[in-house]
């Protein structure tokens, strides 16, 4: 059993805050959604968490199993068991899919016990195979020429392969065509379990519909407003953001900023 | 073609050889010291050790011929090749043994002009003649291996002559390295004549030592519809200057020199690489790609010239520079001097640091940064090791690659 807390986060962007004390605890073998309209910090969340170097954290604590995670650089934070989707993955030419993946295991393991090249294989097919994706994925570079559903199958793809502790999916349904946006929820479920947990950061409800969340948190203006479980997240299709207004003391609808 | 290889053992005396060598090597030695460097753009070389004069034999002289600085490693050849008159042998053995073919070719690219290429003559300490005639189509490439052995001060000139005979085809795999650690001078002299139609992949891989101060020229005269492609490695430790030519003198000629370089430790090295347009429609690229560590310097000059009457040529180049280091220093330099309407050119040219994003991304899935850097770092490269059709050459390149990437990694 693994929990990741998140204790009083304040995060700035080029000294503008955007997150204004963040408190959320995720135990392993739950799921997590933060929902929220845009701008209100979601993307900001995972991304300091994961400790992007444009996002400084100005004040709180982020602490895996007791351990600061802020102290931590952004390879370390990951080999501790902390892994980010990200909307936009980097294009990097010339470095195979494959063999990034393999580098992304294999730092987690001692020098004397690394993954062999057939048991990386087998696994890799099984995982691509849940995810419909074509072998030749394995073998392209990194992100290259990917529309944009390859690309969130292919962040679900390394998510599988590394697993990690926890994971944080930071809209891994925008974009995606019905289709997509099922696969990819096969994948998040079939890590589903009690040595995993998830935070979903979404706009909509949709994802939710194949993936139930255990808990939903509603982010408005860098601050959670209000916690439920999954019929939270339905009560919200139906008011609205503005409908949830009403339930905050400090609220204020900022659709500025972040994208 | 087999493996097995053969050293150079019978070396002709200097009477053997035929007088007008022998007269071409006297002038070189006469008039070297007085002659200028050739200009290499952005560096000032008058200070670097090249012109070592001790021969193995003990004191240097002009003319006294000595190979025992060094181990050249010819390919020995199948013999249905040598049955189709393809020829791989020692330089001088050619001299005498083919007396005139060799004359026909020798010092046409290169004729012993500067200071560098006549020193080189009159001091030359071996070489190898590789002869395909035409339309002869080799499927494994040729190998030739250049191993410098010096002792300290001692010269290591060698020249390397490639007749590719009028519609031959064929795959050419050079390495140049040293097995010593011991401070002197090298250079690396090789023409390649590609006669009408002929197609040839000339692939180099410089290892030379850091100790080894070098020059390394390369240059053909690409004839009409005649193809040469060059893709180098430039790998070495110590002080290089690479100094690539193609004159594209036939209609149709065409010609792409690729360049691979990896500069580390406190190194100079400088590609400098012209393409010249004579022919119509004839077609020229260059793409340098290198990567630069520690306090080490790397340039690259990129010069396209299109020479009045080539009309419909086509001149490209691209260089770019990854910088590992806030030491390390890098330079790209693109020239293009057109002298004729109706051509086609363009260049585009970058120094950069590693993408921070694209270090971020693979960071965050637990990959060290050095590691990261070096993933980033061999995909910059990648591009360029795409040129190389042989997976056993490119192998060989990679593995030359993360050797000098490896202070890094570790």
């Amino acid at each position: 059993m693994s929990k990741l807390e998140i204790i009083d986060l304040h995060v700035s962007i080029n000294e503008k805050e955007i997150l204004k004390g963040v408190n959320l605890v995720v135990q392993s073998g739950e799921i997590h959604a933060v929902m929220g309209p845009n701008g209100t910090g979601k993307s900001t969340l995972t991304a300091a968490i994961m400790g992007h170097p444009l996002y400084e954290v100005t004040q709180g604590k982020v602490l895996l199993d007791g351990e600061d995670v802020l102290s931590m650089e952004v390879d370390e934070r990951a080999r501790a068991g902390l892994f980010l989707a990200v909307q936009y993955p980097s294009e990097i030419s010339g470095v195979t899919n494959a063999s990034f993946i393999r580098a992304a295991i294999n730092a987690r393991r001692p020098d004397d016990d690394k993954l062999d090249v057939r048991s990386f294989i087998k696994r890799l097919d099984e995982k691509m195979a849940l995810l419909d994706m074509p072998e030749a994925m394995a073998t392209r570079y990194i992100n290259e020429g990917f529309s944009g559903g390859e690309k969130k199958r292919n962040e679900i793809l390394q998510c599988l392969m590394i697993e990690p502790k926890f994971a944080l999916f930071d809209e891994i349904d925008s974009g995606l065509d019905i289709d997509a946006l099922k696969v990819v929820s096969k994948g998040i479920n079939a890590m589903r379990g009690e040595a995993f947990g998830a935070l979903i950061i979404t706009h909509y409800q949709r994802i939710l519909d194949y993936i139930e969340p255990d808990f939903v948190h509603i982010m408005i203006d860098g601050r959670i407003v209000k916690s439920g479980d999954h019929r939270l997240a339905k009560a919200l299709e139906v008011q609205g953001y503005k409908g949830m207004a009403g339930v905050a003391d400090t609220v204020d609808l900022v659709t500025d900023g972040e994208e | 073609m087999s493996d097995s290889t053969n050293k150079a053992s019978f070396r002709p005396t200097s009477s053997e050889l035929p007088a007008y060598f022998v007269d071409t090597q006297q002038r070189a030695l006469t008039s070297y010291p007085e002659l200028s460097l050739p200009v290499i753009e952005r560096l000032d070389y008058s200070e670097w050790p090249l012109f070592d004069t001790r021969l193995a034999s003990g004191e240097g002289s002009g003319g006294e011929l000595s190979d025992a600085t060094s181990e050249r490693l010819v390919q020995q050849l199948a013999p249905e090749l040598a049955d189709q008159g393809v020829l791989v042998m020692d330089l001088f053995d050619a001299m005498v043994t083919y007396p005139d073919l060799v004359a026909a070719h020798l010092f046409s690219v290169i004729p012993p002009e500067d200071k560098v290429t006549a020193y080189h003559t009159a001091y030359l300490t071996g070489g190898v003649f590789v002869y395909v005639p035409a339309f002869v189509e080799l499927k494994e490439a040729i190998t030739v291996s250049l191993k410098q052995a010096s002792r300290e001060g001692q010269a290591f000139n060698q020249h390397v002559l490639i007749v590719a005979e009028a519609g031959s085809r064929f795959d050419y795999v050079e390495s140049v390295e040293t097995s010593s650690i011991d401070a002197s001078s090298a250079t690396i002299v090789v023409e390649v004549v590609a006669k009408a139609g002929a197609y040839v992949n000339y692939c180099s891989l410089d290892r030379l030592g850091a100790a080894t101060t070098a020059y390394v020229k390369r240059a053909t005269v690409v004839e009409r519809d005649a193809t040469v492609n060059w893709s180098l490695g430039m790998m070495s430790n110590g002080q290089v200057i690479l100094d690539v030519d193609a004159y594209l003198n036939g209609s149709g000629a065409s010609s792409q020199v690729t360049i691979a370089a990896v500069s580390s430790g406190s190194q100079v090295q400088v590609a400098d690489t012209r393409i010249v347009n004579r022919g119509h429609y004839s077609k020229g690229a260059i793409l340098q790609y290198g990567v630069i560590l520690d306090e080490a310097v790397l340039t690259f000059n990129g010069t396209g010239l299109i020479e009045q009457q080539a009309k419909y040529a086509d001149a490209q180049q691209e260089s770019r520079l990854l910088m590992l280091s806030d030491q390390a220093r890098g330079d790209a330099n693109p020239i293009l001097l057109i002298e004729e309407f109706e051509v086609t050119a363009g260049h585009a040219a970058s120094v950069a640091q590693p993408d921070e994003e694209q270090l971020y991304y693979l960071m965050s899935r637990g990959i060290p940064r050095a590691e990261a850097e070096y993933l980033v770092t061999r995909g910059f490269l990648g591009p360029v090791l795409q040129q190389i059709r042989a997976p056993k050459t490119r192998a060989l390149f990679e593995q030359a690659i993360d050797t000098k990437l490896a202070s890094f990694v570790r």
